[in-house]
């Protein structure tokens, strides 16, 4: 990631530390991440670059503290935006994702595998090819493609798939669409890397993959249609976006059964539930979680006593002796992101 | 099988003819012998354990050292009707692993690397399926590779023995006379050995004698505009090759690309297709780049590092004019630059007193530093300190004679081609003008007909999104 791409991801009025958005990018799911990516805004990037290596952003940061952009706090490890560099950087161009608020919904990347593999089956089918190389993709997307392709086959299939193609990415901006068309493999088109494509329109490789995490979401939005022609591939992709084992924690609770009660019965530690709740209190829609009975009235009224001000600045050790005494972390925690969804949502 | 081999090649394949010694390694195989087939590259030795696959019942288990190259070559099995192919190696996910081992006796040829051949739960596996033949691809690499790089080819013949001696194929575009017996010797066999002469007529061969680096670069700048292209720049470093490719774009407005395996599977593929395509003029490569790349018409392959050795250095200028036209292999030297093959040799091999060190306390070292993870290769397979220290000082003045060669190549004020063949004891043939340009001797480009003729292009209109998206359909 370049030092500009970084750039958008900080603020100016926010301290932001630099291995929150690294494990975000790089899909390491824990609570205190999920935490702060939903207080940075940076949820829908979660797993968006699974081959980030660890410390892989620090170049980036370098960069953007030599040309003054940025002010590091070493002790807290947090970077903040200095006002040169949140005014350069509004005036560096950068691409605004048309469906970002579903990304977490879509497994992007599978999609983005499937899709490719589908344009290009489809495309040397329809010209008759018979031998070829294909893209090399893992063993579960060849079989996917492979179910997929099986039963749609047909006369009417190619044209079909280019009609939806066009009709999806329409929706976006061109350079979206031109990103999309040019990176395919088929019939006499090799395709472009990412490189290439960076190249091409004088942009970041981040930017262009922003392009195609958009294409592609707008693609799978599309294909939920029954009747579009990657419907039976991509439709499966979309998810609930917290782990099966957390979904069942969660449909234990909001049934009534209390914290400890549903650890006993999975078989996990109280610390696990708590983890799960606070995962999914973080990922759903306010009205997905079983607020009232998990952090009913009551306790709501005791926290919103206790703790004013920037929800930044908010610390559990900081609590009343007495508070701490009656509540866990974890509550002081569920009710940051009650207070957090509540001005999502007003 | 009672089918002539002929005939099962123009079932299988459609061709009338075997290239150059592919029907002697066949009949040594069919006889029943263990063969070493030197066949240069383009010689079509994919096709010897193909048609040995097809003719006889079993599977064909292929070691291969490339782990990014071997999906390829199942793909290039399935594009040739060869369906039931698969590959396992350090890469493949886990479900996919446990599919094909599930599978295993329905698979006619398994590609393997030689790490996951040397997992006793896979060589269990192996021992109740058929092996009709083992395959060993690459097989210089057990010499080259061996001690500093991949231990595991060393093994190949304990392996081997474990296998019960099935018949082997061992397969290498070179291999001098030493390198033979390396292999023969690491393999526990007496092969049969099939030799074509790694000669290439039609390639000349240039070494340019350049002062410093700015001249090199300034000189590759004039050799890639006049050069006729398509075209493969090698180096040694990743970094260097993605560096001047971009480089070449901007400065010579050149179609160029990096080849290196810093790249992702879809990168790699779509690099390799676009220059089977002729979409890109010159590829930017490390040595990831070469095996496996089927193209005829490679008109030039410039050395920007100095190879370690002439073994890879020929393997690598191979991938020129296989179609058989005029084509042309640069090496550009400068002063030194036997220090980088040299530094890279040294880096992956423990010092002496690191040697005895470990040994002393083995657990007290990380184990993920690559010349540990070596030295505790060896220690897990019983050899002691005194021959590791002996194995590793051999492998020194291996190396180094290796080298030397390399650098007597490139300083040769005489015939390049008498000092290339010499080294793998063949008879060169008569010095004559379309042979060589030592260091001393200026290339001549248009004398050899290797100058570009200048093509007026004609700006392609550019369409829409729309059409090009519908076009592909």
């Amino acid at each position: 990631m370049e030092a500009s791409d970084l750039g958008q991801l900080l603020s100016a009025k926010q301290d932001r530390r630099i291995r929150v958005i690294e494990n975000l990018l790089r899909g390491k799911k824990t609570v205190s991440t999920l935490y702060w990516g939903q207080r940075y805004h940076l949820l829908p990037l979660l797993n968006l670059a699974k081959q980030l290596d660890r410390g892989g952003l620090d170049n980036a940061v370098q960069e953007l503290q030599r040309r003054h952009w940025l002010t590091v706090d070493t002790e807290q490890k947090t970077l903040r935006l200095t006002n040169q560099g949140a005014q350069a950087l509004a005036e560096t161009p950068t691409y605004q994702p048309q469906t970002v608020d579903q990304w977490v919904n879509l497994d992007i990347m599978a999609a983005r595998q499937r899709l490719l593999l589908a344009v290009q089956v489809t495309s040397q089918y329809a010209h008759s090819t018979a031998r070829y190389y294909p893209l090399a993709t893992d063993q579960k997307t060849r079989q996917h493609v492979r179910q997929w392709f099986h039963s749609a086959k047909g006369p009417a299939l190619a044209s079909s798939l280019a009609q939806a193609l066009v009709t999806s990415l329409a929706q976006l901006p061109a350079s979206t669409a031109d990103i999309m068309t040019d990176q395919f493999t088929g019939f006499g088109q090799p395709g472009l890397t990412l490189d290439q494509l960076a190249l091409a329109h004088q942009t970041t490789i981040w930017q262009v993959r922003l392009r195609q995490f958009d294409g592609v979401t707008q693609i799978a939005r599309d294909a939920r249609h029954p009747e579009h022609p990657l419907h039976d591939l991509l439709g499966p992709l979309w998810r609930v976006p917290i782990s099966p084992s957390a979904q069942e924690t969660l449909a234990a609770v909001s049934a009534g059964r209390d914290l400890q009660q549903v650890a006993n019965r999975r078989q996990i530690k109280l610390s696990t539930v708590r983890e799960h709740l606070l995962e999914a209190a973080i990922m759903l829609p306010l009205t997905d979680f079983p607020y009232d009975s998990v952090l009913p009235q009551s306790v709501r009224t005791d926290f919103q006593a206790a703790v004013q001000g920037n929800l930044d600045d908010w610390q559990y050790s900081a609590l009343p002796q007495a508070m701490q005494a009656r509540y866990d972390f974890f509550y002081f925690r569920l009710y940051a992101i009650w207070r957090i969804k509540q001005e999502v949502t007003a | 099988m009672t089918e002539t081999l002929t005939a099962s090649l123009q079932r299988v394949f459609g061709f009338d003819q075997f290239r150059s010694g592919q029907a002697a390694a066949l009949e040594s195989l069919e006889a029943g012998q263990d063969t070493l087939a030197i066949l240069p590259t383009g010689a079509g030795k994919t096709l010897i354990y193909q048609l040995y696959g097809y003719r006889h019942p079993g599977c064909v288990l292929i070691v291969s050292p490339l782990l990014s190259l071997m999906n390829d070559q199942v793909d290039r099995m399935r594009m040739n009707g060869f369906k039931r192919a698969a590959a396992i190696n350090s890469l493949t996910p886990f479900g996919e692993r446990l599919h094909i081992l599930n599978h295993l006796n329905d698979l006619q040829f398994l590609f393997l690397s030689p790490e996951m051949l040397s997992q006793s739960q896979m060589l269990d596996r192996l021992h109740q399926v058929t092996i009709s033949l083992l395959v060993i691809d690459e097989a210089h690499c057990i010499v080259q590779w061996g001690p500093d790089f991949r231990p595991e080819y060393l093994l190949l013949g304990a392996i081997r023995e474990k296998l019960n001696r099935p018949l082997t194929l061992m397969l290498t575009a070179t291999a001098g006379k030493q390198t033979r017996q390396e292999i023969a010797k690491q393999l526990r066999s007496t092969p049969q050995v099939v030799t074509e002469s790694v000669n290439r007529p039609n390639i000349f061969l240039d070494v340019e004698n350049v002062a410093d680096e700015a001249t090199k670069q300034a000189r590759l700048l004039d050799l890639v505009k006049h050069l006729q292209r398509p075209g493969v720049i090698y180096f040694s470093s990743k970094q260097q090759a993605s560096d001047t490719a971009l480089w070449l774009q901007q400065t010579a407005e050149v179609r160029a690309a990096a080849y290196h395996a810093g790249l992702d599977a879809e990168d790699r593929f779509k690099i390799q297709q676009q220059f089977m395509a002729d979409q890109l003029d010159v590829i930017c490569a490390t040595s990831a780049f070469g095996m496996g790349i089927d193209k005829d018409n490679v008109r030039f392959v410039i050395h920007y590092h100095l190879p370690a050795d002439l073994e890879s250095y020929a393997q690598e200028i191979g991938r020129a004019g296989r179609d058989g036209q005029p084509s042309v292999a640069i090496l550009l030297y400068a002063p030194g630059d036997e220090q980088l093959p040299l530094a890279l040799g040294q880096s992956n091999r423990p010092e002496p007193d690191t040697i005895q060190r470990y040994y002393a306390h083995p657990t007290s070292f990380a184990a993920d530093d690559p010349q540990i993870h070596l030295l505790a290769f060896y220690r897990n397979h019983g050899i002691s300190q005194a021959a590791v220290t002996r194995l590793f000082a051999s492998r020194e003045r291996e190396r180094n004679h290796a080298l030397s060669q390399m650098v007597a190549y490139a300083k040769s004020p005489t015939c390049l081609r008498e000092k290339w063949l010499q080294a793998f004891d063949e008879e060169p043939p008569a010095h004559d003008d379309a042979c060589c340009a030592p260091g001393n001797v200026p290339l001549d480009l248009a004398a050899h007909n290797l100058t570009r003729q200048a093509k007026v292009l004609t700006p392609t209109a550019t369409v829409g999104w729309q059409e090009r998206l519908t076009r592909l359909f």
